[in-house]
């Protein structure tokens, strides 16, 4: 049943939905009851998501699951980590003493080998049809109410397209707010002559006119209008947060590059009350000169992250947000002629730890070359339920939607229940 | 209901009947039965009948002056004579530019063609009311190699002539029906999705190439004499292949093949040319009225124009599983529009004259959001970007001061005919729109989606600060000379009232609409003007101004 349909389009979303309606309505009901108490209770926690994306596609090969020595291995070494038995690249050495904090998923294969599907897969756990990003599941379930924030803020230094920022039927409260780097976003500061006095007041008018226009009128796109507005006055509100420079100490730590200064901004978002951070760094692809390329490119991602991490362990926050590194798949285990490495959605790893999740595990396992999962396959779909179940949401129940049934996570398939706490 | 759809079946066939498309449109619609009647909304009343139709028509809400005049009017065929008026208006030209621009090229940045000649070519359509099989011939014919024509070749040559990306494309835009997953194999979750559908597609271009020259540096379309479609499903390993067609019409099988395949032998220094083109049967085949996915895709997406929603919905997700909400509607549309030489302005013209399109939307009762996907209320239209700029441009009056600049400007240059000139309505809409033309582009970037366009309304907080917060809008609610903020200044409530609401929301306020801004002008501890501009500002921003309602 579950094949690779390499495919993203609607069709077989209605195509399931009818299935799903005719099949689970009767449940929707306590569904959603359930998903609402869970969401207050939740809020009440502050459970959030840390999300680094590299993009491209790392290898796991230079990463997660190196195989020096073997046909495919390449020129770097397996070096030990602060957990007995379990190697990771020598790319990675600071990463290595805090392998403690993290797990690894060496297992998966999304059996996709396309950028756009493969992301998409691994943001919405499912292969197709609209669905919401992990991060906007996370900010509709998880944000904490009267956050200034949205809940969903992306930091990345070019474009990715992301419909609706990946809000689905969410709507475009819980899309992603996309910052291109660590510049603040456009229009942040209210115009000449219009103090915060004037500003309110021009803004309590519109909704006045909101208002008598919603009379007897369908809310469903009022609705989202309004929502942008909010949004908008919650970032003027929080400002400062993105004028504020580094300190020296911070950047003496976490680097003066871009990915170092995204990782502080990623800090100072999450102590901020955002549900979900997405830290993208660029440029794994490395269809050419792989082994050069992920030298530099886990040499700049490395050390800042783990600075992150160290924050977030010792403000006492990493086990209330968990941390996700991941890409839209792997590379291939042979080397191409111009000593690069493909795309590669087989047999692959990503790597986690923070809240709900059990540290220093490693789950499942490639054959000798990697060429192969060996043992314990995943896809993307098993790590969406995974997730969100590590923050402490049932991500076997239905969207908190009136009126339809759709199940959070694919009800297909289900969480790696040995790597949560 | 059975009774109305069997007739429309046989006006369809034969057009017997006088009855006008639009009555027949409202009857299949469902008007007359009584389940309908009971859930269906008032008619929109002239003010919001107007707004609507100069939105749907020209691309920005009617100026005050537009929008008192229509109310003025007394007679009885207004609505219909506004129709033909703004339908012949060069702005119409302009949105339809807008509006088939955007479907057609999905908001892509330029690649091969300068998107101002393919805009300025679009716009000539349909100020000329090309037929839309003829446009489309055109677009899919067009090789890029005459001057005259190339404009058209846009549609094929800025999708790189990639293959893949040119089949989905044409089955998504021109046929309705999304191919993509049929690219590998058999849809898996609908029926009628085939891979020999996508396949029959891609062979009408898959001999084609994108062709540079070596000299020049220009790029046009190449094609080979040969190269087959074979295509293996990754499911089942069955394999097969296919000549160029067009979903389960018969297959177009090439003719035998001459002694000297080529007109222009294949070289890199030129493009090469064969004796018989497969790309050159696409567009005949496409607009032979034996596909009928051609005819009903253009009427779903002429419907979904001015309605708001799809007959089938999404517009490219034509299959057995999501069928029309209204498959007698759709087949009336389609087949009349194409007895009418697919006259797309005679379409659009019949459509404003239903009542369907003419009511309410407001829900009667406690009628349900569902309804609307029934076309028994009016849906809420987002406004485009275009519509957007425009319509905010025209509301704080920079299109009407800006046009007399212009004209001033023009006099003084002392060119021959300038008088003559400056009263044209087409040297009015041109001069114009060069003139904002920057403005509009800001909102593109901003509010506009690249990529497969979607009727999903989505809104996002960088577009609200910049509604919020951006200089271009705080410079038109400034009290520039003759712009709305000064005018509205000179005068006292209630006539200062009155020109807003109609300035702004193209009506007249409500008694209470009245009381309220009169009590809000009252307790403004600042001086009036600075008053003014938060009640502009906050119409700007309000739903009743973002939505074509």
């Amino acid at each position: 049943m579950r094949r690779n349909q390499g495919c993203n389009p609607l069709e077989h979303e209605m195509a399931r939905r009818r299935f799903l309606t005719s099949t689970v309505a009767g449940a929707a009901g306590i569904g959603l009851v359930d998903t609402h108490a869970q969401a207050d209770q939740l809020k009440h926690q502050q459970k959030r998501i840390l999300q680094v994306f590299l993009q491209g596609g790392v290898s796991q090969l230079e990463s997660w699951d190196p195989k020096p020595g073997t046909v495919h291995g390449g020129p770097f070494q397996a070096i030990p980590t602060s957990v007995p038995g379990i190697h990771i690249s020598e790319l990675l050495p600071n990463i290595a003493q805090r392998m403690h904090l993290l797990s690894i998923v060496r297992s998966i294969n999304i059996k996709i080998n396309d950028h756009e599907q493969g992301r998409q897969f691994m943001e919405k756990g499912r292969r197709v049809g609209q669905f919401p990003y992990v991060g906007a599941v996370a900010s509709k379930y998880l944000a904490t109410p009267n956050s200034n924030l949205p809940g969903y803020v992306h930091v990345s230094s070019r474009g990715l397209s992301d419909v609706a920022g990946g809000a689905a039927f969410l709507g475009a409260k819980h899309g992603q707010l996309k910052l291109e780097g660590i510049k603040p976003p456009g229009n942040l500061s209210a115009p000449a002559g219009i103090d915060a006095v004037a500003d309110a007041s021009r803004d309590k008018l519109r909704l006045q006119f909101n208002q008598r226009f919603a009379d007897r009128r369908s809310k469903a796109m009022t609705e989202a209008y309004d929502a942008s507005y909010d949004q908008a006055a919650g970032l003027m509100e929080r400002r400062a947060m993105f004028e504020g420079t580094a300190s020296k100490k911070d950047l003496e730590r976490y680097g003066t590059h871009d990915f170092g200064r995204y990782c502080l901004l990623a800090r100072t978002l999450l102590e901020n009350g955002a549900a979900c951070v997405k830290v993208t760094h660029h440029g794994y692809d490395s269809h050419a000169e792989n082994f050069n390329f992920h030298l530099e490119q886990l040499g700049e991602f490395d050390r800042p992250f783990c600075m992150l991490l160290d924050d977030l362990e010792t403000r006492g926050m990493l086990e209330s947000t968990l941390v996700v590194i991941y890409s839209e798949f792997g590379r291939t285990p042979k080397v191409n002629v111009r000593y690069g490495r493909d795309h590669w959605g087989t047999a692959w790893s990503i790597a986690l730890g923070g809240c709900g999740i059990q540290p220093g595990a490693v789950i499942g396992s490639t054959n000798e070359t990697g060429t192969e999962v060996a043992d314990r396959e995943v896809d993307a779909s098993h790590l969406f339920h995974t997730y969100l179940q590590a923050v402490g949401l049932d991500s076997t129940a239905e969207h908190d939607l009136p009126g339809r049934s759709i199940p959070i996570g694919d009800p297909a398939t289900e969480s790696i229940q040995e790597l949560l706490v | 209901m059975l009774i109305s759809l069997t007739m429309i079946a046989c006006s369809a066939a034969s057009s017997v009947a006088d009855t006008p498309l639009h009555k027949w449109v409202d009857m299949a619609v469902g008007m007359g039965s009584v389940g309908f009647e009971n859930v269906a909304a008032d008619d929109a009343g002239d003010a919001a009948f107007a707004r609507r139709l100069y939105l749907d028509l020209t691309g920005m809400i009617p100026s005050a002056e537009q929008a008192r005049r229509f109310l003025a009017d007394r007679s009885t065929d207004k609505r219909a004579r506004l129709i033909d008026q703004l339908l012949t208006s060069p702005q119409y030209a302009r949105r339809m530019q807008y509006e088939f621009d955007t479907m057609l090229m999905e908001r892509r940045p330029d690649k091969h063609i300068k998107s101002d000649e393919w805009r300025n070519y679009l716009r000539q359509s349909f100020a000329q009311n090309k037929p839309w099989d003829q446009l489309v011939s055109e677009m899919l014919t067009a090789d890029g190699t005459d001057e005259k024509t190339r404009p058209a070749a846009r549609f094929l040559l800025d999708r790189e002539m990639k293959t893949d990306t040119m089949t989905r494309d044409l089955g998504r835009i021109f046929l309705g029906r999304d191919l993509q997953c049929a690219q590998c194999h058999d849809h898996p979750n609908i029926e009628g999705y085939l891979q020999r559908h996508y396949h029959g597609l891609a062979a009408f271009l898959n001999r084609s190439y994108l062709f540079t020259d070596p000299k020049s540096k220009q790029t046009s379309i190449g094609e080979k004499a040969e190269g087959a479609v074979k295509f293996t499903s990754v499911f089942t390993s069955e394999s097969d292949e296919t000549a160029p067609r067009l979903l389960d019409l018969p297959p177009i099988e090439d003719p035998p093949a001459a002694e000297e395949p080529y007109t222009v032998k294949p070289d890199k220094k030129v493009r090469s040319v064969p004796v018989y083109s497969r790309r050159l049967q696409l567009a005949a085949a496409m607009t032979d009225p034996a596909n009928v996915a051609f005819r009903r895709n253009i009427a779903n997406r002429l419907w979904a124009l001015m309605m708001g929603r799809g007959i089938v919905e999404p517009l490219d997700m034509w299959h057995a599983e999501n069928p029309p909400l209204r498959p007698a509607l759709l087949d009336l549309l389609a087949d009349t529009l194409a007895d009418h030489d697919y006259d797309i302005r005679y379409l659009l013209r019949e459509l404003a004259l239903t009542k369907t399109y003419q009511q309410s939307s407001q829900y009667n009762g406690d009628a349900e959001d569902s309804d609307a996907a029934h076309f028994a209320v009016s849906m809420l239209k987002p406004l485009s970007p275009e519509q957007l700029a425009w319509s905010m441009m025209q509301a704080t009056s920079l299109t009407e001061t800006t046009l007399k600049d212009l004209k001033a400007k023009h006099l003084a240059a002392g060119t021959e005919d300038a008088e003559k000139q400056i009263d044209d309505p087409l040297w009015q809409e041109e001069t114009l729109h060069n003139a904002l033309k920057a403005h509009v582009d800001t909102f593109a970037g901003l509010f506009g989606v690249v990529g497969i366009q979607t009727s999903r309304f989505d809104a996002s907080a960088d577009q609200a600060l910049f509604v919020r917060n951006g200089a271009a809008l705080q410079s038109w609610i400034a009290s520039g000379s003759g712009q709305l903020t000064s005018r509205l200044n000179m005068l006292q409530p209630p006539d200062l009232i009155d020109e807003f609401y109609f300035s702004v929301f193209s009506r007249p306020p409500a008694i209470g609409e009245i009381h309220f801004v009169t009590q809000f002008l009252e307790q403004q501890p600042d001086d009036r003007e600075s008053a003014i501009r938060k009640l502009v500002w906050a119409a700007l921003s309000s739903a009743e101004f973002r939505f074509n309602h």
